[in-house]
């Protein structure tokens, strides 16, 4: 299933978050391969946002270690822009940019970040927009969109920095179920072209389609990991099991 | 395929962010029927009754609209200075505000809560005979200095609010794309909270065009000065204030409109 000789793009060591008093991350250890698809599932408040999030730093842990990429990102020596500029994430609320066109959100980072040209970033995000399906609204303003084409544009935006890792954060949680086909296309798409993929999500066909690898986590820590057949079959804790029973 | 828990639906339209300092005019929009009406009112009813009173009562009325015009030159001119700097003032001071380095943020606060603490009249004075220990400016710079340290501690709170209403969102999304955060406030937040700030810097603009009736103190020959200067020549007080009052009224009426043609043409 894993081949141990893949390189590691994340490597978690011991990672505990506080929120106050509340364990967010309880001593979790995880790694993740080059080209591996995660999907990670748990109750809401199971700290599986927080998992997300602490691997491009939007969250600080509080103690243990996180290496993205080969840099360890809680070191204050690693810039940690220089590693997102690797890690495309996906938000639940799309955060599109209001202000920007279509087009605009696609290019902006790429020619602030990554230094391109004009012509280049824009060259990029047209194949981008094409690609999710939405080449013909390039220069509308994302309000203009539905729900579903604004999470295709956020997507799109953060492919256009050529990320190495895909981080997705309830991806599909906020849209209306007729559109949620749309996104999950786009992600599978994306993940059997060999994106490496981390998903939190309650589709689980999706994870049946392109997970490697399912996570449950429950208060902050990760309580079982399996294939995703695993999980639908004979998964072993009772939370667990109670937890596929309310989702399926 | 069943949710956990619900969500709130992105499709639902985040709330429109309104920032309502009230230190300016009251600003006309459709909606307040009563308001509206009472702008028409006022407006025409000044320009109607300065043309009446030009018109059947030239002397001294027309002679004193003569004389006023170069003071209305300079009451714009010392509030356009004034609120380019306190734009400048404000932005730098917002920025503060929001930020986590202690050392700004606190520099920052100490600055709008001294400023707001003391009345523009003593600052006026304060400035213009501090500064006059040091350097000797002309009274109508050392006024626009004054007027723009104050109002950029007001219009410095009115962009911390612009920035604030900004959800957080816009900043993870632009920083998780690799930009820096100054990048992602230039590129990402201040474009949008400048058009959330837009109506009350204007309410601040009417405001502080007000407040510059004050800089007649300093000997600058601003609108009211000047009616000063005429009335005392003359001793025609009640006229000439009555002449200055409307004239103050007739351009706040006038701006506070333009204001609110702005702002709906921002809003749509």
């Amino acid at each position: 299933m894993i081949k141990e000789d893949r390189r590691k793009m994340v490597e978690m060591q011991g990672v505990y978050k506080f929120f106050g008093t509340l364990k967010a991350l309880n001593n979790v250890s995880l790694d993740i391969y080059d080209g591996e698809k995660v999907v990670i599932v748990g109750p809401s408040g199971s700290g599986k946002s927080t998992l997300l999030r602490s691997i491009n730093k939007l969250e600080e842990i509080d103690a243990g270690s996180i290496i993205v990429d080969g840099f360890e990102i809680n070191d204050p020596a690693t810039n940690i822009n220089k590693v997102r500029e690797e890690v495309g994430m996906v938000f639940q609320q799309f955060n599109v940019f209001p202000h920007k066109s279509v087009l605009e959100n696609l290019t902006l980072a790429q020619i602030v970040v990554r230094k391109r040209s004009k012509a280049e970033a824009l060259e990029i995000a047209r194949k981008l927009l094409k690609k999710v399906g939405i080449l013909d609204k390039a220069d509308n303003k994302p309000h203009k969109l539905s729900g579903g084409q604004q999470q295709r544009v956020a997507i799109a935006r953060a492919l256009a920095m050529q990320p190495k890792l895909m981080l997705f954060d309830e991806p599909t949680s906020a849209l209306d179920p007729e559109m949620i086909g749309e996104v999950l296309d786009v992600m599978v798409t994306l993940a059997k072209e060999g994106m490496t993929m981390i998903v939190v999500t309650h589709e689980m066909g999706f994870a049946r389609e392109v997970a490697d690898r399912v996570i449950f986590m429950d208060e902050g820590r990760i309580l079982e990991t399996g294939t995703p057949e695993h999980f639908f079959s004979n998964p072993q804790h009772e939370r667990t099991k109670q937890f596929m029973s309310q989702i399926l | 395929m069943a949710e956990i828990k619900p969500k709130p639906k992105a499709s639902e339209q985040p709330k429109k962010v309104t920032i309502d300092i009230g230190d300016g005019v009251a600003i006309p929009s459709k909606e307040d029927v009563g308001l509206f009406t009472a702008w028409r009112v006022a407006f025409f009813g000044a320009i109607g009754i300065i043309v009446f009173l030009a018109l059947f009562k030239p002397d001294p009325y027309l002679k004193i609209m003569r004389f006023v015009p170069d003071g209305i030159l300079v009451t714009f001119q010392v509030t356009v200075e004034s609120i380019l700097l306190a734009l400048v003032l404000g932005l730098f001071t917002g920025l503060g505000r929001v930020s986590k380095n202690r050392f700004i943020n606190g520099i920052a606060s100490l600055y709008v809560e001294v400023i707001r603490g003391i009345p523009l009249l003593v600052q006026l004075f304060y400035i213009y005979f501090a500064l006059g220990r040091i350097v000797k400016l002309p009274p109508i710079t050392s006024a626009v200095f004054a007027m723009a340290i104050c109002y950029g501690a007001y219009m410095g709170e009115i962009f911390r609010a612009g920035i604030t209403s900004i959800p957080p969102g816009q900043t993870e999304a632009a920083r998780s794309l690799g930009m820096t955060s100054s990048q992602s406030m230039y590129h990402v937040i201040l474009p949008q909270a400048f058009k959330t700030i837009l109506p009350p810097v204007g309410n601040e603009f009417v405001a502080l065009l007000k407040d510059s009736s004050l800089v007649s103190i300093l000997a600058v020959s601003d609108l009211l000065r000047r009616g000063r200067e005429f009335a005392s020549e003359t001793f025609t007080y009640f006229e000439t204030y009555t002449t200055v009052a409307l004239v103050y009224l007739i351009i706040t009426l006038f701006l506070s409109k333009l204001i609110s043609i702005m702002e709906e043409r921002i809003n749509d």
